[in-house]
């Protein structure tokens, strides 16, 4: 399979899209607190939206810091410890993020489900997207400091002082080492991603051939009860595959399976984001045939995520992970 | 019997070949087929915990033939999986663990078909016994995963 791109390009795409979960969130928790002023509903269905893309946006950001990383290795005027601060600091900012995102997912279901969004998810994703503002704001703070030589030394210290702040509370590094010199660990995230994957997989299914037309007899809003269930297995895989990623990125840095597999997984993240909100299907009542969105909109969530587990399979095959 | 396996043209193909559609094309059908078991599976132990009551019990009858397809297809896969690496795969006690808890799975969902679904239409009562069979079926589904999953790890 011909590769996608090189680590130079990867590198590129780092830059291109590292800014996107600063602005982004700074923009979500602005219409947040917009909705709030304007006590409108539907600007905060917009913000929690907002919040929910840019979380899965940033999961090519992290991968993409991993591949520039690689490819900045060696180079003069690097300054490597700036490279590890900001890992750390990006990673524990990624989590902040996900977590942030996975709330505004639950405020919008919670939304569809009765018809207005509660205070109590509302006030929760307001607080944590505070909190990742100022991660994601400090981690591209200290990705500043890698390498720009026109605010490189002089006056210029850095906001976090220095090269590498004070001892990070999350580390890769760490991280990595767990993974790799524990036997047990790899081959129980191995299992745990299956299960994720088999519960992720039996919700998608469902809702979406009931979208698509085979099983008939259930009303879309029945089958929405599930989607929490799809979200929880995306979980347990979100977090058993950061430690693979973690613990062997080079393995998946320029693996093109691995790639084809981040691009289809942000495309069936937009579409489960479509599922949860999607005002046509929610009307739909047990034995009523979708519209032409509705059956597009299941049968592309059904072969992306098939598309997910094949090149997620594939990743030994075509590319070159264990 | 089992080293003739190994020797087999077959499996000279299946694990000598590079081609992307010998041994990678297999295995991934194989995880498609459980993929699809094994979600369906979870989806009926789940609505018979009591998620997504709303869904008719009887409009998720046709995942038991969604179900049987995948179990085919894992059949026919793992068949040739099994004929590739058979003296391992023979003596592997991790394997023989396998193949009992993909049979009781096997066996919770006829189970589960014959006592809820095989009777009078809705409504129906989904008492204790069913409920405890429906966190068996969870359980040994989620044990078959695993053990097949180390089936990679375990020598």
């Amino acid at each position: 399979m011909p590769n996608l791109a090189n680590l130079a390009d990867l590198a590129h795409v780092h830059l291109l899209v590292n800014h996107f979960p600063t602005i982004g969130t700074i923009l979500g928790l602005g219409l947040l607190l917009m909705s709030l002023v304007r006590k409108s509903d539907h600007i905060k269905k917009v913000g929690f939206e907002v919040i929910f893309l840019i979380a899965l946006l940033t999961l090519p950001v992290y991968v993409s810091g991993q591949a520039a990383a690689e490819a900045l290795k060696g180079q003069p005027g690097v300054a490597a410890a700036a490279i590890v601060a900001h890992n750390d600091a990006a990673l524990g900012s990624f989590i902040m993020m996900e977590i942030t995102g996975f709330f505004a997912w639950l405020a919008l279901w919670r939304m569809r489900r009765i018809g207005r969004p509660t205070n109590g998810l509302t006030y929760t994703v307001l607080v944590l997207s505070v909190l990742t503002v100022a991660a994601v704001a400090r981690a591209s703070n200290i990705g500043g400091d890698i390498r720009h030589p026109e605010i490189e030394g002089g006056q210029y210290s850095g906001l976090f002082g220095v090269g590498a702040p004070s001892a990070p509370f999350l580390s890769a590094a760490a991280i990595k080492d767990f993974v790799l010199q524990h036997p047990f660990v790899w081959p129980t995230c191995e299992t745990l991603h299956f299960i994720g994957m088999s519960l992720m997989f039996g919700v998608l299914m469902i809702v979406n051939l009931r979208l698509v037309g085979f099983l008939r007899g259930m009303s879309f809003a029945s089958v929405h009860r599930l989607l929490p269930f799809g979200l929880m297995g995306f979980g347990i895989n979100f977090i058993t595959g950061m430690f693979f990623f973690i613990a062997a990125s080079e393995q998946y840095t320029q693996n093109v399976a691995f790639h084809y597999k981040m691009i289809l997984l942000e495309l069936a993240g937009i579409n489960y984001l479509v599922l949860t909100v999607y005002d046509e299907a929610w009307s739909l009542p047990a034995s009523a045939d979708a519209p032409l969105s509705g059956k597009l909109l299941g049968a592309s969530a059904l072969v992306l995520s098939v598309g997910v587990m094949y090149f997620g399979r594939m990743l030994p095959f075509i590319g070159n992970a264990f | 019997m089992l080293a003739s396996l190994d020797q087999s043209a077959f499996s000279q193909w299946l694990l000598g070949s590079n081609s992307i559609w010998a041994y990678p094309t297999v295995l991934t059908l194989h995880t498609f087929g459980m993929m699809v078991l094994v979600g369906a599976a979870l989806m009926i132990d789940l609505r018979l915990l009591g998620f997504g009551r709303a869904i008719p019990l009887g409009s998720m009858r046709r995942l038991f033939g969604v179900m049987w397809g995948a179990f085919w297809l894992n059949l026919v896969t793992g068949t040739m999986l099994f004929i590739a690496d058979a003296t391992k795969r023979a003596t592997q006690p991790l394997f023989i663990v396998k193949l009992a808890l993909v049979a009781l799975g096997v066996v919770t969902i006829v189970m589960i078909k014959r006592s809820l679904f095989d009777g009078p239409a809705e409504p129906v009562v989904i008492d204790g016994p069913a409920r405890r069979l429906a966190i068996i079926s969870l359980l040994v589904w989620c044990a078959a995963v695993t053990s097949g999953r180390l089936l990679a790890y375990v020598g």
